[in-house]
């Protein structure tokens, strides 16, 4: 896991809507392969039949009554909307079937 | 009233004798937050008149014997990443820099229901993604001790407006050291409490598994009233801590005879901290032991690999809680979109700075195909190895002292183009976040005329026996009383 | 080709199921669940994504997803982790959807299905490979007729609705069988009252993930997933599509592309929305806002305590204990509220297979021409089988009961009493009936002298006309006999 190259990087950028100028790239790509050069400390560590630990809270996940709550006002939800109409968040056009999930 | 303010308990002392009114106290905490603050970059916006309006209302409680808690009337400043309804926050990010939130954090209501006086929004990295204070939309926060440094970050403008007298006690959040560093860093005292112990309801989020919101003040004691304050369950987060608030304050007279310090093995390395440093923090662990605590040396091997399995696990979270902002139903849009892919895109790219970026993309990598196993599921695995050290360790001490940073307060500017340098100043702090310990800095000196600051960290829920050690420091020492030189 | 196989290939067919938990707030928002409200008027912070908000999960919509996989015999896991599926669009306001992946609530299970097989049903076993609970998406409205032809609006009142998918092994075989497994799962989790599933609400969804492969092949085909079907005939008629169009690829030498499909009911074909590329990065990872879910066991065992007979064993059970026939238990059981009220009524009555004849011929019709449910209705079960009772002891006439069974569903009321005011006894008063013969005798003479020349069949004529005078009070028989008697021997009274 040494480095990473400029395509991954614009792969990576892409996944994370993001979008770069090619000097930005580069720059990126430098970076991210020093930080990605460092991390291969843990390479030496031997983390077999090691457990992930996600948290260190000693909890389970807490559960709330089905208990529904008044909804925000509909001019509040919408009123940080760079465009919104009524009471719809607008965007532009969206290809209908480019839904994933 | 011109001159710094008081400490917090100076301060509430004055005003229970009647000695000071809240709204005086206000009045000169916002002007001294307009000169000395705006030339320091403290701030990101002042809340002017609804301070004065709350102050006056505070006055007119304690008239009427109806005191709110020990923060009634007191001014406060809290980071720009906590919501208040109503109220702009912009966590100094382009893309969120007109976003008015419509509901308030739990730590700001539960300010309000102690009387606490917000008088202002501190600067910070942008999304507290850095160790200076200098990614900002609003400019670089300054060092109080000396402009051309950094005060830290990413909380830097809270711990300068208590280094500054600004106010006695304000509001930070530490997910890698983001409240102890700059503490360390501007000789003051910050409290990371334990991971759940405050709420993160309206917290902006950087990285949930790792952020605490937390405490400065220029003394234990003051830290310790902030987390009674603040602490305490909440319904609305899932990680929060079912305990109540701990009852930290009466906690603070025990001494320190039976007390063992810890001092990590790993830690005090040959090359591993400034000689100046090294120097200072060694002197605090000489005044412990003087003071009756016992030194003894504990290890923490695998403390090498923590900036790693930190900045692998705070950037993958982060890749994903920074996904919300695309420009749809709040924050910058980009203008002129010609379709959706446009949209995200060129908002995101607009709206996010390139510390921000550069940690997106490396989350998004790190929790990318083909690359989840070596990364991110390691750096969860090194976080279990933390855990059993800090565990195994605490069977042994009460505390573990450490440096807080391995060097001073860099110059700003400095490490720019280094981002891998930055990060490798977290190597102290990181450690707490990763296993959700409570830690705090304090003062330990000053060298080359900027403070130098100890850190102790303690087990779980164990902050009256963290702040304890520090207040019982503190009794001994009087390096937090050290005051910057007064420019403004 | 629903019913034959395909000559050439054998079909695999696996279905995943998005069945919206009937829960009053959503999963991880105090928003409340609604439907038809205009866009964002049901929502809250959370389901706005907003910076700084926090999910916390929903206690009762946890109890139904045990409920569901409980009933479809999963294994309930005490530990399970939900994790964040990462993708951008529009109705997604978080940039990720809180699902469940590595670690869901449930494993393992199965649903017994009748098939249609021919005249007769056979029973096909159809094994689940895992449940997970998952947060809906927001709505995208694209209609231009709304939205104007440069924009789509966003509507979050659904994000952040409760979903359980459930996902089938590649276990069918058919459209058919696909259709089957619907019907029964959507029955079994009506049963457990765990969804409405309600296809029209978009509450009970389907994928289709569909491959061929020769017969006898051992290696699964290139699969194709059919997204968003929303009826069981768009279903099962996009599912023959879909294996016709990769029939034809692969008659033709072709290959077929994994791809997301969609099913155009104007031309009855399927086509290609996306193919799948590397592009689906969805970087999962355990949510860090939630903890893990723990289940104890004595909570699983206390959900499988309290959850009903289900469908298939209250079918079997209708057969032994009322003596009625597979078809008329299998339509009885089909939903539980009918159910009940068929098992009351045949209690309260004693005798289960006219109570189902009733059910089965005047009931339901009366409910379907109202678009009810039975629970939906008047009607109690008590009160039916008072009305089947009083056609028995010969009170009132079948064709009165009858007509009786509307209004009752629309109503209510005592069918004693109704029938008293309505004047519909039957008519056993020989006296009464006797006049009315003497009368229609008398009247009709050409059409007696017919009879008695031979046309027996006037006597249906004249049946008529003596009911006819009794307002249709009179009971059929007791007057047919004394109406033959009188036209057949006896000369005058
Ligand atoms: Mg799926
Ligand atoms: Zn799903």
């Amino acid at each position: 896991m040494a480095g990473i190259t400029r395509e991954e990087v614009e792969r990576v950028v892409a996944l994370a809507r993001l979008s770069l100028s090619p000097e930005e790239t580069d720059r990126m790509s430098r970076e991210l392969g020093a930080i990605l050069g460092y991390v291969e400390t843990l390479e030496r560590l031997d983390t077999t039949d090691v457990p992930p630990t996600s948290h260190v809270l000693p909890l389970a996940t807490p559960l709330r009554d089905d208990v529904p709550s008044e909804p925000i006002d509909p001019g509040l939800a919408v009123s940080n909307a760079p465009r919104h109409e009524g009471s719809a968040f607008v965007v532009p056009k969206v290809i209908e079937g480019e839904e994933e999930g | 009233m011109s001159g710094p303010l008081g400490t917090l308990s100076e301060l509430r002392d004055a005003l229970d004798a009647g000695e000071l009114t809240s709204s005086a106290l206000v009045a000169a905490s916002l002007e001294r937050a307009a000169t000395l603050g705006a030339s320091l970059g403290a701030f990101i916006r002042l809340r002017e008149p609804e301070a004065r309006a709350e102050a006056e209302a505070a006055d007119a409680r304690r008239r009427a014997g109806r005191v709110l808690s020990p923060l009634d009337g007191i001014p406060i400043a809290i980071k720009d990443n906590l919501v208040r309804a109503g109220e702009v926050t912009t966590c100094a990010s382009r893309i969120l820099e007109d976003f008015v939130s419509p509901y308030s954090a739990g730590v700001v209501e539960r300010l309000d229901a102690a009387g606490a006086i917000v008088v202002g929004r501190t600067n910070m990295d942008e999304f507290a993604m850095g160790s200076s204070s200098e990614h900002s939309i609003f400019g670089a926060v300054r060092n109080p001790w000396d402009s051309t440094r950094t005060p830290g970050g990413s909380s830097g403008g809270s711990a300068v407006a208590v280094a500054a007298g600004i106010v006695p006690v304000s509001i930070g959040s530490d997910t890698g050291g983001s409240i102890r560093q700059p503490a360390s860093f501007c000789g003051v005292v910050g409290l990371k409490p334990t991971y759940g112990r405050v709420s993160r309801w309206g917290l902006v989020a950087y990285a949930s598994s790792l952020d605490q919101i937390g405490a400065f003040g220029r003394s234990a004691a003051d830290v310790a009233t902030v987390l009674e304050v603040i602490a305490g369950h909440d319904p609305r987060d899932s990680t929060s801590l079912p305990e109540p608030s701990p009852p930290c304050v009466e906690a603070l007279e025990a001494d320190l005879s039976g007390r063992v310090v810890g001092l990590p093995r790993e830690y005090f390395v040959e090359d591993g901290m400034a000689p100046e440093v090294r120097t200072a923090v060694r002197a605090a662990v000489a005044e412990l032991e003087a003071a009756g605590a016992k030194i003894l040396e504990v290890s923490l091997p695998h403390s090498e690999f923590a900036v790693a399995a930190y900045y692998l696990i705070a950037t993958a979270e982060a890749s994903s809680n920074l996904a919300r902002y695309d420009g749809v139903r709040y924050g910058h849009r980009a203008s002129g979109v010609s379709d959706l892919s446009d949209l995200y895109d060129r908002s995101r790219s607009e709206g996010f700075g390139d510390e921000v970026k550069r940690r997106i993309v490396l989350g998004t990598y790190v929790l990318s195909a083909g690359y989840y196993d070596a990364y991110y599921r390691k750096a969860q695995q090194v976080r279990t190895l933390l855990r059993r050290d800090f565990d195994r360790a605490f069977s042994s001490c009460d505390v573990i002292a450490t440096p807080t940073a391995p060097e001073l307060p860099f110059r700003l500017g400095e490490r720019a183009a280094d981002p891998l340098r930055m990060y490798l100043g977290d190597v102290y702090t990181v450690s707490a976040n990763l296993a959700g310990l409570p830690g705090v800095s304090i003062p330990c000196g000053l060298a080359d005329g900027v403070p130098v600051g100890l850190q102790l960290l303690a087990a779980p829920l164990e902050e009256a026996k963290l702040l304890g050690v520090a207040a019982a420091y503190q009794r001994q020492s009087d390096h937090h009383r050290a005051r910057p030189p007064e420019e403004a | 080709m629903s019913g034959v196989p395909h000559p050439d290939y054998e079909v695999v067919i696996g279905l995943e199921v998005h069945a919206q938990l009937r829960t009053r707030s959503k999963l991880f928002s105090p928003a409340p669940v609604s439907y038809g409200l205009p866009p964002n008027h049901s929502v809250h912070p959370v389901c706005l994504a907003l910076p700084g908000v926090l999910p916390v999960l929903n206690r009762r919509a946890v109890e139904l997803a045990i409920r569901a996989a409980v009933a479809t015999h999963c294994t309930v896991h005490p530990h399970s982790v939900f994790a964040r599926k990462n993708y951008f669009y529009p109705d997604l306001p978080k940039g990720y959807q809180i699902s469940q992946y590595e670690e869901p609530i449930a494993t393992g299970g199965w649903l017994d299905v009748p098939v249609p097989d021919g005249d007769a049903t056979r029973i096909s076993r159809v094994r689940l490979h895992r449940i997970h609970m998952e947060e809906d998406a927001g709505k995208s409205i694209h209609d231009p007729a709304v939205v104007g032809s440069d924009a789509t609006h966003v509507d979050l009142n659904r994000a952040g609705v409760p979903l359980l998918e459930i996902v089938t092994e590649p276990d069918l075989r058919s459209p058919v069988e696909a259709v089957a497994y619907l019907r029964t799962l959507r029955s079994v989790l009506r049963y457990v009252e765990v969804s409405d599933a309600d296809m029209e609400r978009g509450n009970f969804r389907c994928d289709a993930n569909i491959s061929l492969r020769l017969h006898g092949a051992e290696e699964l085909g290139t699969r194709t997933e059919l997204k968003n079907l929303n009826s069981f005939r768009s279903i099962e008629a996009a599912i023959e599509a879909e294996i016709e169009r990769q029939a034809d690829v692969l008659d033709s030498g072709g290959r077929v592309q994994q791809a997301t499909m969609a099913y155009d009911p104007a031309t009855g074909r399927t086509r290609v929305l996306r193919l799948k590329e590397n592009a689906d990065d969805y970087r999962y990872f355990p949510d860090p806002d939630l903890v893990p879910l723990v289940i104890p066991s004595d909570a699983i065992e206390g959900v499988r305590a309290s959850l009903p007979e289900l469908a298939e064993a209250r079918c079997e059970r209708f057969q032994v204990e009322f003596g009625l026939g597979e078809g008329d238990a299998r339509i009885l059981t089909e939903s539980r509220p009918l159910a009940d009220f068929f098992e009351a009524a045949a209690r309260e009555h004693g005798a289960g297979q006219s109570v189902a004849n009733w059910i089965l011929r005047d009931l339901l019709r009366a409910l379907k021409e109202r678009e009810i449910e039975v629970d939906g209705s008047e009607l109690s079960p008590r009160a039916f089988a008072r009305l089947i009772g009083l056609v028995d002891e010969g009170v009132t006439t079948v064709k009165a009961a009858r007509e009786l069974v509307p209004h009752l569903v629309e109503s209510g009321g005592d069918p004693e009493v109704l029938i008293r005011e309505r004047g519909l006894e039957a008519v056993s008063d020989t006296d009464l009936i006797g006049r009315a013969v003497e009368e229609v005798i008398a009247e009709h003479p050409a059409d007696v002298e017919s009879y008695r020349g031979g046309e027996k069949k006037i006597l249906n004529f004249l049946m008529g006309r003596v009911m006819q005078r009794t307002g249709g009070k009179a009971d059929p028989g007791a007057t047919r006999a004394l109406l033959a008697r009188r036209l057949d021997g006896e000369e005058g009274v």
